[in-house]
């Protein structure tokens, strides 16, 4: 799965480019793969009687896309925008796109596949739903999100 | 290339289909339709052998022999249900294998079972013909049309009056003749076993081809026939086999192909097949171009050299100059001396114009009527009007036209963009305003013409019904008629498209389920023998509305109920559900109420795939039935997905769009109009009527701008048959939106039953929600 977009880059197959945003101080990672590009904040539509965490939909030149606050969706209560917050577009197989309204986006890092471990399996610990893999790196431990739990599961 | 070949076999199957099931509903073949069956397989036939699908070439082939036999003998067709079960067969292996030639993995099927048995039902038509005789035109040389596989002299037998049992006297004959003649064949071929040969022979005598045998002449032979008994009369019809077309009578072409366009062969063989369509007695060389890929060399080395008779050579000749691939041809011979063409002419072009092919001079073989029209030319003034596949259209890529809309969609939101922009606000802008004027009508006018380029009426849609009604008739033995009714309402070619399944699943349904297994049951109910199957469509406000409806045995409520409940799909007491939830019921998946699981239904995934195919072009579809009576199936499909006029209105910081057709009035209330029910709901009264007022920001949670029902706007709605007042707190204006519809994402919480139809994006870049009134009428 990892392997489908690095082919041609000067790393090994097994590795990731993961990027790196923060949530209320923590640092979680997503896959690159699933990121289309990152605009800031913009006017968002609301859209009645979808749940809470789908913030509305904006206009992203012409195609109409729904936003999630990663806050509210990790239950973590939200924040005024500024100007450092981030809409991160993801975009699913099928060019369904997504965006995802984080604090602030931080760096990519390649990451070898010998730092990634998988999670432990502990489903009662809330936020671990959305946990795919953590990664051990020098500057410290990081959790890789699931893009496509984050986004789907209700 | 491949498109294209797909594109045209199918709409030649399909036309097929059509013709096939006129001529079968009439139980009759016009000379007409035969022509036209025979020139369709004619060019499958070409078409295919030119993509290389030998096995379709093939196919085809084999069917165009049987019309061949059928237009140039006329034989009596005892079998017409073999006959047609045939063709259909064969048109529906072609239509598979053209599915899956579009697949990437593509194998050819083997079509040899099916080409068996038409030869074999060809070979049967023909031996049919010989036993039936022929009339006055038998006196043709029988070794032409006929073609007996004996060659040799033909004679015509006749025996004295009232001799009786001629075909025993005949078969003397023949027992005479039968030594002094090394081949021998005879019409009609049965005289031992059937008596009835009889009277075929007093009408029209008794025909025998013989070769005599070595030291016996032509004239011993005739004796012999003439010695024997009770013969009256012994006439010489034709002499030895009819000689090949004289070279002398027409024009040889030496044809050069571009090099390196390949396959020569086969592009020789399309170029036959063009001359063919308008001239007869084509003779080409080498010969077996056909089935024998080596000509391709000879050809390019040596030309191919096309030998044909018409009275018009440079007509054939610009076919010829015209066929793909052809570099330069060189006329090698002329016919030389006058012909006696045109005499015939007249008696052998009994319907085309004269425009159409140019009836070639008969050589004295030929059946007396002309090959075939050429294709592109005009019909004739007299033909049925169902003809009418024919019509000066062209075939464009859809997605050219997705395309298109999609442009002019964008179109029409720049020009409200350009506008309504912000800085034109204040400023005095009179021509400004006017070309604005001008521009918008134009816009809209040309919308209008790309919507109506993509409307398609619904009739094809439902004669590939009358097909499955059709086998299912015959497999499950029940008699119905399908009838339609308004099957030239339009509606958008993508609607279309996703319209197919769920007609064909409704359609099945109707006649597996709905109409009752055995005529006497319907007898006893007091119906017609003859059950009935009924698909209209009508336009109405802004949707089509597309009925099946059957005369059956109804849906049985209390049937779906016990079905459900053992399925365990029911939701709340069974004691709840009113009828028409049950009938609903069984377009949820896992329902079905036949016990048997047959070919064409009863698995349970039938309507619920019709709901959910609807369901993704925007409609919806609902179930009538009255024991006994029938069932109906409703479908409500928008007329077209992508533009809405709509009224744009102001709830808080949301904006709404209400399409148009929906809007019967809009106003400011008036104290004395609001109405309050014993719960505290709200009405509003309008000359003289009550409706119930919704506010739209009390249903979707919003943050209104004002809450008192005489500041903002009431707009009075229309949908599903019934009225409502929206409460929104202003009126912002008119537009033309496009509709796009929600991300899957937002699809699964269910807006759409929320009354959200989808959204648009408005001149400034911002979004709108479009409302669907329907919904919010019946769920709020």
């Amino acid at each position: 799965m990892e392997a489908n977009n690095t082919a041609n880059k000067n790393f090994s197959a097994e590795d990731i480019e993961v990027l790196f945003f923060t949530i209320d101080g923590t640092i979680y990672g997503i896959e690159i793969k699933y990121v289309n590009e990152i605009i800031g904040i913009e006017q968002i539509t609301v859209v009645p009687k979808i749940p809470e965490h789908i913030k509305g939909v904006i206009n992203i030149r012409g195609k109409v896309v729904p936003v999630i606050s990663v806050r509210k969706r990790f239950g973590i209560e939200e924040i005024p925008y500024d100007d450092r917050t981030c809409i991160i577009v993801l975009e699913f197989d099928g060019g369904e796109q997504v965006g995802i309204i984080v604090d602030r986006v931080r760096e990519v890092i390649v990451v070898n596949h010998n730092e990634i471990s998988r999670t432990p399996d502990a489903k009662n610990v809330n936020s671990n739903h959305y946990i795919k893999s953590i990664v051990n790196l020098e500057s410290g431990i990081r959790l890789l999100l699931d893009c496509e739990k984050l986004v789907r599961d209700s | 290339m491949a498109d294209m070949y797909v594109f045209e076999t199918t709409t030649l199957l399909e036309q097929l289909d059509q013709i096939l099931m006129k001529t079968e509903s009439e139980s009759s073949f016009g000379e007409e339709e035969i022509n036209e069956i025979f020139r369709t397989m004619h060019t499958i036939k070409g078409s295919s052998a030119m993509m290389g699908l030998d096995n379709m070439s093939k196919l085809a082939h084999a069917v165009e022999d049987m019309f061949y036999i059928i237009r140039e003998d006329h034989p009596e067709i005892n079998s017409m249900e073999t006959l047609y079960d045939l063709v259909f067969t064969a048109s529906d292996l072609m239509k598979a294998e053209i599915e899956l030639i579009q697949e990437d993995d593509y194998s050819p099927t083997d079509f040899s079972g099916q080409i068996a048995r038409i030869e074999e039902f060809a070979a049967v038509l023909k031996n049919g013909e010989k036993a039936a005789a022929k009339q006055p035109e038998a006196a043709k040389p029988a070794a032409s049309a006929a073609q007996p596989s004996v060659s040799g002299t033909s004679v015509k037998v006749t025996f004295e009056e009232n001799c009786k049992m001629e075909n025993l006297r005949a078969l003397l004959v023949i027992n005479r003749i039968k030594e002094i003649c090394s081949a021998l064949e005879y019409t009609p071929s049965d005289i031992e076993d059937n008596s009835d040969t009889a009277d075929i022979i007093i009408k029209n005598g008794f025909d025998i081809v013989f070769t005599p045998a070595q030291g016996q002449t032509d004239d011993s032979v005739i004796d012999a026939i003439k010695d024997c008994p009770n013969v009256k009369s012994c006439e010489i019809s034709g002499k030895g086999q009819a000689a090949p077309a004289a070279d002398g009578d027409s024009t040889a072409v030496r044809i050069y192909f571009e090099d390196d366009c390949k396959m020569e062969n086969l592009r020789a063989l399309l170029v036959v097949n063009r001359v063919r369509e308008v001239c007869e007695s084509v003779s080409y060389e080498p010969a077996d171009i056909e089935d024998n890929s080596d000509t391709a060399k000879y050809i390019i080395e040596n030309g191919f050299i096309l030998r044909f008779k018409s009275d018009k050579p440079d007509m054939v000749l610009r076919v010829i100059e015209d066929a793909p691939s052809v570099k330069e041809y060189e006329v090698i011979s002329r016919p030389s001396g006058a012909k006696s063409g045109n005499a015939a002419e007249n008696n052998t072009a009994p319907a085309e114009t004269p425009k159409a092919a140019a009836p070639a001079p008969k050589a004295a073989p030929a059946a007396p009527q002309p090959q075939t029209g050429s294709r592109p030319a005009p019909q004739p003034a007299g033909k049925a009007p169902s003809g009418g596949a024919k019509q000066s259209l062209i075939s464009v890529n859809l997605n050219k036209l997705d395309t298109l809309l999609d442009l002019v969609g964008e179109i029409v939101i720049t020009e409200a963009m350009v506008t309504s922009n912000p800085d034109l606000k204040g400023l005095r802008l009179d021509n400004f305003q006017k070309s604005a004027r001008q521009l918008r009508k134009l816009n809209s006018e040309l919308q209008d013409t790309v919507m109506s380029i993509r409307m398609v009426p619904l009739s094809g849609a439902f004669s590939k019904m009358t097909r499955i009604v059709r086998d299912m008739k015959v497999k499950l033995g029940k008699d119905v008629d399908l009838v339609f009714e308004g099957e030239e309402t339009e509606v958008d070619k993508s609607v279309i498209d996703q319209l197919n399944d769920p007609l064909m699943h409704m359609v099945r349904n109707s006649m597996d389920h709905g109409i009752e297994d055995s005529a006497e049951d319907r007898i006893n109910a007091g119906k017609p023998a003859k059950g009935k199957i009924t698909l209209s469509a009508y336009n109405a406000s802004g949707e089509v509305i597309i009925v099946v409806a059957d005369d059956g045995q109804g849906i049985d409520p209390t049937k779906v109920l016990a079905k459900a409940e053992k399925n365990g799909i029911l939701t709340k007491p069974a004691s709840e559900y009113s009828e028409k939830e049950i009938l609903n019921m069984i377009m949820l998946p896992g329902f079905s109420t036949n016990e048997q699981v047959t070919e064409y239904s009863g698995r349970g995934v039938g309507m619920d795939v019709v709901r959910k195919n609807i369901e993704k072009i925007g409609g919806t579809v609902s179930v009538d039935s009255k024991k006994g009576q029938g069932t109906s199936f409703i479908i409500k499909i928008p007329l077209s997905l992508s533009i809405v006029d709509g009224m744009e209105v102001s709830v808080g910081d949301s904006i709404f769009t209400i399409p148009i057709n929906a809007i019967r009035e809009s106003f400011k209330a008036k104290p004395e109009q609001l109405v309050k029910d014993t719960d505290g709901k709200e009405m509003v009264m309008i000359r003289g009527e009550c409706f119930p007022l919704i506010r739209l920001y009390d249903i979707y949670d919003l943050k209104p701008g004002t809450e008192d029902l005489y500041e903002g706007i009431v707009i009075l709605a229309e949908g599903d048959g019934k009225c409502a007042c929206l409460f929104a707190d202003e009126l912002i204006g008119e537009q033309q939106v496009v509709v796009k519809p929600f991300s899957p994402l937002l699809n699964n919480y269910n807006v759409k039953q929320h009354g959200m139809a989808g959204c648009s994006i408005l001149g400034d870049g911002s979004i709108t929600i479009i409302l669907d009134v329907n919904n919010i009428i019946s769920d709020f």
